[in-house]
């Protein structure tokens, strides 16, 4: 017994050294700290998520994870709660651990009463033995990375397993995704929906890639009412009684004019933040902590200070130019990109960063079912292509017809757009690319002119 | 002159960008002054392959391929019909496998068209790589990526190239896809044509000569293509 407290005590505290280490040496070295903590104790992931005095929230999902799960944060600490959380984004099993972890005091203890986890989705089954969530947001289920998983069916047979391994877990889910909501409805927990049952977009995307078109249940091919993205939206099975579940936290009234606006719960909830998609973010985060029971008085001020970081519509300022660093690794978040980006109706260079390391999924072939040619637009000054596979990006621009400059090195790029650009910039990442990319901007920030 | 490309089941085949081939026959016709107009084909869909110039069967997951397998067997005539008659098919991952007799899947099998003689089993681990392979038939090396669970043993066809960087067919004989006919089957995607300009141009070229007995394509400025080709030969080989 005393033994295991002494090896809880050494994986906290060398835990704490290797990250402090990491930082001062400008990595990040969080998920290096889990991986040695979970050596040094095997136990302790289990250990400290058991000293949650109240509930423990897991985000899964393709798209939205990390800002919905910050948004989940800052609205239960708006509640005068503390809690534990993977801001960093590091989501699989050692990032999960380091968040514990170094949220432990020197004396190996966790002060917390609820934590907000982010968790890859196919680190579900590593995760759950440690601890069993009270509740699992699940945002939407689109192609990601297809190398990692081979494809959305195992993701999906994954999830159906970490939802079984925890029967008493009650699911959030996005109702208006045929994927997860099928998921929720059979995997016999509990589980509460949200999402949107007004058109908003007259127009319906033709080509749009679209997955799960068909019924998990029966084959079928389903039949929307109306599309919001992607296959999200209002659907029905005709051969089978697979349908959209009843909504229990429906936003209404979606004003996109200025901003985001809407109404949940009889509650005007607004924002000054651009991208549709957001909106699912914030209703998410919002039925988990409804359904969890807390009042969430104070969510209007939350979603007031409320600033996307880690290169989700991050906001820069550079000399002069206006910067938008904003993360796309997969086509249904990509084109939600673009969307977002084209609500500016001002002027805009655009830079594309495109990686392919192994946390990108080493296949970029999805930037082919990527609507690229929504950049045919007067107002889009410039297309600059960067990042390891910047060949590929300035092909795929070349092949609907858009030129595009390419500049292997992101830091010559971005001082390049600065120097010859409108003022007005947009950097659109894959995931490797976002932690240097953002640290180029935050240091040619701080340090004035390029 | 005009060329009818027909893509069949995008709604279930449409894995790794086929959209991306589709895209660069349809630019590199284009271009040239050729005509080029797609036809998707739903499941349910009557396919007249008499007024197709490429039939273009993409990749889907397993479970969509067994849905679209069912449906194949009530085509199976007029494709081949069609193939037979030198038609011009690009047959990607999932399709190319469809290609053959059938594919062996820890599910059961999944019959296939039976167009080329060649078959797929199911193996572990999955083959997942960035890919090079060369034929003399073409001026460059065709490059791409690869990622399938099945093992294709294509007897004694011709390949569409030796593996130089990556897996192929199956990891072992160094062979990657097939030639027969008119018909290119592989496992590469990327997806396959837009870095690899060349095969692109064989098969508007095949289709052309079938069509009009001749095949006098344009060049194009190909100089950003190969560049990107250059790259993945490079850094792998
Ligand atoms: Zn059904």
């Amino acid at each position: 017994m005393k033994n295991m407290r002494v090896r809880r005590l050494i994986a906290v505290w060398t835990a704490k050294i290797v990250s402090t280490v990491c930082r001062l040496s400008g990595r990040q070295g969080v998920t290096l700290a889990g991986r040695i903590a979970l050596k040094i104790d095997p136990r302790i992931l289990a250990d400290l998520s058991s000293m949650v005095r109240e509930k423990i929230f897991v985000v899964c999902g393709t798209n939205g994870k990390t800002t919905t799960n910050n948004l989940l944060c800052s609205a239960i600490e708006s509640e005068g709660k503390k809690l534990v959380c993977n801001h960093t984004g590091s989501n699989m099993l050692a990032g999960v651990a380091a968040a514990f972890v170094l949220a432990a005091g020197n004396n190996g203890k966790l002060d917390a009463d609820y934590a907000c986890i982010e968790i890859d989705e196919a680190s579900t089954l590593r995760i759950f033995p440690h601890f069993k969530p009270d509740y699992m947001v699940l945002t939407n289920l689109f192609r990601d990375q297809l190398d990692r998983y081979g494809e959305i069916d195992i993701t999906m047979d994954i999830l159906d397993r970490a939802m079984k391994m925890a029967p008493e877990m009650t699911v959030i889910v996005n109702g208006d995704d045929a994927l997860a909501a099928y998921l929720a409805m059979k995997s016999g927990n509990p589980y509460r929906t949200y999402g949107i049952s007004e058109q908003v977009f007259k127009e319906q995307g033709g080509h749009e890639i679209r997955e799960g078109r068909f019924c998990k249940n029966c084959g079928a091919r389903l039949e929307y009412e109306f599309y919001h993205y992607s296959q999200i939206g209002k659907y029905r099975c005709p051969k089978c009684d697979f349908a959209r579940p009843e909504i229990d936290f429906d936003a209404s009234h979606i004003d996109m004019s200025k901003g985001l606006s809407f109404e949940v719960e009889g509650r005007r909830i607004e924002a000054d933040y651009r991208g549709f998609y957001n909106i699912y973010n914030i209703l998410a985060a919002y039925s988990a902590v409804r359904t969890a029971g807390l009042p969430l008085d104070k969510f209007a001020d939350v979603l007031r200070t409320f600033n996307p970081q880690n290169g989700r519509m991050e906001q820069f300022v550079i000399s002069g130019t206006h910067i938008v660093l904003n993360l796309a690794k997969n086509p249904a978040g990509f084109n939600q990109n673009i969307s977002a980006v084209m609500e500016d109706e001002k002027p805009k260079d655009i830079i594309i960063v495109i990686n392919d390391n192994a946390q990108d999924g080493t296949d970029i072939s999805w930037l082919w079912d990527v609507d690229f040619d929504r950049f045919a637009q007067e107002d889009i000054r410039s297309i600059t292509v960067s990042g390891i596979r910047c060949q590929d990006m300035r092909l795929r621009m070349k092949y609907v017809d858009i030129s595009s400059e390419m500049i292997a090195d992101v830091k010559s790029a971005i001082e390049a757009r600065i120097r010859d650009g409108c003022g007005n910039l947009y950097v659109l990442v894959n995931y490797t690319a976002l932690f240097s990319t953002r640290n180029i901007l935050l240091g040619l920030q701080k340090g004035g002119k390029p | 002159m005009k060329i009818t490309i027909g893509h069949l089941y995008p709604d279930l085949l449409n894995l790794y960008g086929d959209r991306g081939n589709i895209q660069c026959m349809k630019k590199r016709c284009e271009w040239r002054g050729i005509e080029a107009e797609v036809r998707e084909f739903q499941l349910t869909d009557p396919i007249d392959f008499a007024n197709l110039d490429i039939v273009l069967l993409g990749g889907g997951s397993d479970r969509e391929q067994m849905l679209v397998c069912e449906r194949l067997k009530t085509i199976q005539k007029d494709f081949r019909g069609y193939v037979e008659d030198n038609g011009v098919v690009i047959a990607v991952c999932g399709g190319y496998q469809l290609l053959g007799h059938y594919y062996d899947t820890d599910n059961g099998r999944i019959e296939g068209l039976s167009l080329v003689d060649l078959y797929t089993e199911q193996g572990s681990p999955r083959l997942i790589s960035n890919i090079v392979i060369e034929n003399e038939l073409f001026d460059y090396p065709i490059v791409g990526f690869e990622n399938h669970g099945g093992r294709t043993y294509i007897g004694d066809n011709q390949p569409l190239g030796k593996v130089k960087f990556g897996y192929g067919n199956n990891g072992t004989d160094g062979m990657e896809g097939v030639l027969y006919k008119n018909i290119v089957g592989t496992y590469l995607h990327g997806p396959l044509l837009p870095k690899n300009p060349h095969v692109c141009d064989y098969l508007i070229g095949s289709a052309l000569k079938r069509k009009y007995g001749k095949a006098e394509l344009a060049p194009l400025d190909d100089s950003q293509e190969l560049e990107a080709n250059r790259y993945i030969v490079e850094r792998f080989c």
